[in-house]
């Protein structure tokens, strides 16, 4: 580099040394032929021509200029920003928010879909589901039996390997702890393609009952549990109250499925190992290399089929399967809401853009004299684009640089995106957003880019006829009816982007107050809940779950402040549910009603405020000797009996032996959350179902959080080895369940705020510069008579023009672009026109208002003022 | 702009490329520095050919660059310092080169312009 700068001095030097020479030795041969000196020396540098050029020219030729040339750029320009403070901060911070906001998103898009999956050649892993027609059920749980013909008919996959999820209590040290758990068959890890971090994964031997006590730890539950001690493989930890050997643990990343926090041998019962219907497996496939997801869902489709005709008894309404590649699997339900963010940032970023290429034309007004001395010296038009582009890279560096920092602050806010206790299979489990190297490459191209987007125009509209100042008595506006026509079309365009713009975060906004003041079916405030497991090792009977749940219940009821306090099988918005076919007694079929149920304890429904519609809710009395009985939600009792009373009637449920007797009908209660349309169907009393899973619902009088302690105590003192899980106020689940949302419309409506907001600036900046230009005819049309009011209708019939087109473009472009979030609303269609309207309405008014600003200045202009102007 | 516009008709533009061979035949008489090269290309062409200087020095640098020339510095006949360039050995088959291809040019020309006497 030096070397290279010094070489570049000496011929440098050389280079005036020639020309030095040649125009002495002109002039001594035009003194030889008699002229005075004086006349020799200009005669013969007139001859010479534009030494400067020529210099630049010939440089040009010794080629390897465009350094030189970048570093000459960079200082000049960096000496024009300096002296000019207030536009390089407002270019710099324009694009600060508009870059930092594209990083954000996209840092969100880079961890959710596009990150690599921790997984060996993840783009050949699949998920495999059954598919029943009758029940449609797309995503259907697979049967051992099933799973065995798949894996050994198909010649499409290298491997496959299936999971379900089971709970433990892990006890031994500590307060008892409910984990996440999943049984993996044998080959799982291997079809994942993850090597163990330490130890090893599970033998195919290792699934046989008596063998199957190991478990391989992930790698959060090996630091928790063991503190990362290397020589926890081969110790054994407590689940269920059973010794379980710890012979593996995985690396960080891996974490299949997400919040799991160990995993065990899978090992089918022996029933499930005799009946196709015995549905519970979730299975993983790994493609083999060239084989498409297509040909391997055809392949399957073809196999369930032959099970079909094989075994019509269990299978007949399974006769087709679903692929899930496992990217779409985990990116799920909030791949449209980031699209649809990645679209409106980028959005954000052009109306960034459009402002600051109007500050460089607004300023390249005032650069005319400087760009004509440049040009006259010998600057081409070429190296007069690449000055400005310079300096348009230097402002564009500078905002990718604030916008980074912007960037990495914005992460934070969007990650409640992606609720942490909520269980819910539809949206990945996020906790750290990265700036990786993707991010920063990012950025930095979106830099670059937009500083060539908002450079190149007013670069080049600069340095076309640049000279002309010069020659016109240095008053004249060379190109300055283009120069407007090019910032009126960008203001225009900014009006436009920000109606899509602040359309769509009104409809958002729309949705999201009509999801969250939507009737759940419960009331939430002052609910405290938790959950617990019981372990079968240690509640064998009915009877003993019966009086668990008895004991604990009257323990908490005890409690000063608790209002009422039930259990519930399956906890509404806990992203839990169960099905069970339901049918009017004697009517059972395949395609039964499918209904979601919860065996409850009679106060449950006081508890949750559920309110009763007719008949009578649970009592005491419906115990496990009493006849059995049932209480439907409204919307079941309507879609089993459209037309009549079902009080009194009989009907059949999946897993129950004996018809049960309807005896009340309560309230509708949203089970997944208020965008989902499931429904909590059916209720069954607790004695007379009991079910493992106990989720407690305690309404207390104050705020709950204070009773959470001696509720758990409460347990404990039943039960000192039972795991608590899931204790929180039934307030912070009806708000996680709506965070995607949530975020969703803060973030767009942070957009349309700024969008908005860029866009009156850019509307004002354009009039305002109008008006500065055009003070001397004002001050002329003044002086010969017009009045202020109609100077203030000269300058408002400029701007006018431009804000109804752009709201007019606007309009257009809401109606093509509002069908993609459409899928993202509830409540509210895509082409609401009040939203629309009144969109359109705040736009218009903000706009002519920062038309009114200008205008009523240029109608206040002292005529004698303007014109000693000139 | 009309000033202009006169002092360019009263001067034949050299033709595309053949500034080149100008200055490759005009160093084929030996070493000479800019100046001499303009002065000599003037002189014989009858002051028909004038070579401008914006011309001339960045196809002299570009020469240089592809080693058809040489550039040395030496003091002039009137104890003048000045760069002198000389042909190369690969100048001198360009030279030869562009010779042939003018010598085809001019006759191509010549028998378009004057069909009779071919």
């Amino acid at each position: 580099m030096r070397l290279w700068f010094w070489r570049r001095k000496t011929r440098e030097a050389e280079l005036n040394e020639e020309m030095r020479a040649h125009l002495e030795m002109a002039t001594q041969a035009r003194l030889a032929q008699g002229a005075n000196p004086k006349e020799a020396e200009s005669a013969a540098r007139r001859e010479f021509g534009n030494i400067g050029l020529l210099k630049e020219v010939t440089r040009d030729r010794w080629g390897g200029r465009f350094l030189e040339n970048l570093t000459e750029d960079v200082w000049y320009g960096l000496r024009m920003l300096r002296k000019n403070p207030g536009f390089a901060a407002t270019a710099i911070l324009t694009l600060a928010l508009g870059i930092g906001a594209n990083t954000a998103i996209f840092s969100v898009v880079n961890t959710v879909l596009l990150r690599p999956l921790p997984y060996k050649d993840a783009d050949r892993l699949v998920t495999v589901w059954g598919y029943n027609r009758a029940r449609g059920y797309d995503t259907d749980f697979v049967s051992p039996l099933d799973f065995a013909d798949w894996r050994s008919q198909n010649h499409v996959f290298e491997g496959m390997a299936a999971s379900t999820d089971v709970q433990y209590t892990l006890t031994g040290e500590g307060e008892p702890r409910a984990i996440i758990a999943y049984a993996f068959s044998a080959d799982y890890f291997h079809v994942l393609g993850t090597a163990p971090l330490l130890g090893r994964t599970f033998l195919p031997e290792q699934e046989q009952p008596g063998k199957n006590h190991v478990a391989v730890l992930s790698y959060a539950c090996w630091q928790k549990r063991f503190g990362g001690d290397r020589d926890a493989v081969g110790k054994n930890i407590l689940l269920d109250g059973a010794p379980y050997t710890v012979i593996g643990v995985m690396p960080p990343g891996f974490q299949y499925p997400s919040f799991t926090e160990l995993w065990t041998p899978l090992t089918v019962s022996r029933e499930a190992a005799q009946d196709r219907e015995y549905r519970y497996l979730r299975v993983m496939a790994r493609l083999k290399p060239g084989v498409t997801i297509q040909q391997a869902h055809s392949e399957m489709n073809s196999i369930a089929r032959r099970l079909a005709q094989e075994y019509p008894k269990t299978n007949k309404y399974e006769d087709t399967t679903t692929l899930v590649s496992l990217r779409d699997m985990i990116s799920g339900d909030i791949r449209p809401a980031l699209l649809v963010l990645l679209c409106a940032v980028g959005f954000v970023l052009f109306i960034a853009c459009a402002n600051v290429a109007n500050l460089l034309l607004a300023r390249a007004t005032g650069r005319q004299k400087e760009v004509a001395v440049r040009s006259a010296l010998g600057a081409g038009r070429w190296r007069l684009v690449r000055q400005f582009l310079t300096e348009s890279l230097l402002l564009g560096l500078a905002g990718g640089a604030v916008g980074l920092a912007l960037a990495s602050w914005g992460t934070k806010v969007l990650l409640p995106m992606f609720p942490p206790t909520v269980f819910n299979v539809d949206i990945p489990h996020i906790d750290n957003i990265p700036m990786d190297g993707w991010v920063l490459a990012f950025a930095l191209a979106v830099s670059l880019v937009t500083s060539v987007f908002f450079g190149l125009a007013p670069a080049l509209h600069a340095s076309t006829n640049a000279s002309e100042p010069l020659k016109e008595s240095g008053r004249g506006l060379a190109g300055g009816a283009e120069g407007r026509r090019l910032r009126s079309a960008l203001v225009v365009a900014e009006v436009a982007i920000s109606l899509v713009l602040l359309t769509a975060a009104g409809l958002t906004l729309q949705s999201f107050v009509h999801l969250a003041g939507s009737n759940l079916g419960f009331h939430a405030d002052h609910v405290l809940t938790m959950r617990v497991f019981a372990p079968s090792y240690k509640y064998k009977t009915d009877a003993q779950l019966i009086a668990f749940s008895r004991q604990a219940l009257s323990g908490i009821r005890a409690l000063p402040g608790v209002q009422a306090a039930g259990t519930v099988t399956f906890l509404p918005l806990s992203g839990w549910q169960g099905n069970r076919g339901v049918a009017l007694k004697g009517q059972s079929t395949p395609e039964n009603q499918l209904a979601v149920w919860n065996s409850v304890t009679p106060d449950y429904f006081r508890a949750m405020e559920i309110p009763l519609i007719e008949g009578r809710l649970f009592e005491e009395r419906d115990d496990e000797h009493a006849p059995p009985v049932a209480v439907l939600s409204e919307n079941l009792a309507h879609r089993l009996m459209p037309n009549a009373d079902l009080l009194g009637k009989w009907v059949d449920v999946e897993g129950l032996e004996k018809p049960v007797e309807v005896v009340g009908v309560v309230g509708d209660v949203k089970q997944l959350g208020p965008a989902s349309q499931t429904i909590a169907g059916i209720y069954l009393p607790f004695s007379q179902v009991p079910a493992p899973i106990i989720c407690f619902a305690i309404r207390a009088n104050q705020d709950p959080s204070s009773v959470a302690k001696a509720a758990q105590q409460a347990i404990w003192a039943v039960d000192k080895d039972q795991a608590v899980g899931f204790v929180m106020n039934m307030n912070q689940l009806t708000s996680e369940v709506v965070a995607p949302e949530r975020i969703l419309m803060l973030v767009l409506g942070l957009f349309g705020g700024m969008a908005l907001l860029m866009a009156v600036i850019g509307v004002y900046g354009v009039i305002a510069n109008s008006v500065a230009q055009r003070t001397n005819e004002i001050g002329v049309r003044m002086a010969l008579g017009a009045r202020s009011g109609d100077v203030l209708k000269l300058v408002m019939s400029q701007g006018l023009p431009l804000v109804l087109l752009g709201v007019a473009f606007g309009l257009a472009g809401t109606f093509g672009l509002m069908r993609f979030v459409s899928s993202l609303l509830y409540g509210v269609r895509a082409t609401d026109p009040v939203t629309m309207a009144g969109a359109a309405f705040a736009l218009a008014a903000s706009a002519l208002l920062a038309c009114y600003l200008p205008a009523r200045r240029a109608s206040r202009i002292d005529p004698l003022v303007a014109l000693r102007y000139e | 702009m009309l000033e202009k516009k006169e002092r360019y008709q009263n001067r034949i533009e050299l033709l595309q490329g053949t500034l080149d061979l100008l200055i490759l035949q005009t160093l084929q008489w030996g070493p000479q520095h800019g100046y001499g090269i303009s002065v000599a290309i003037r002189s014989r062409s009858g002051e028909i050919l004038q070579v401008d200087t914006g011309s001339l020095y960045p196809a002299l640098h570009r020469l240089e660059k592809q080693k058809w020339i040489r550039a040395e510095w030496k003091v002039s006949e009137n104890k003048q310092r000045a760069k002198y360039y000389q042909l190369t050995a690969a100048g001198k088959k360009q030279l030869s080169r562009e010779l042939s291809k003018w010598s085809q040019f001019s006759d191509a020309m010549a028998g378009v312009l004057n069909p009779e006497q071919t």
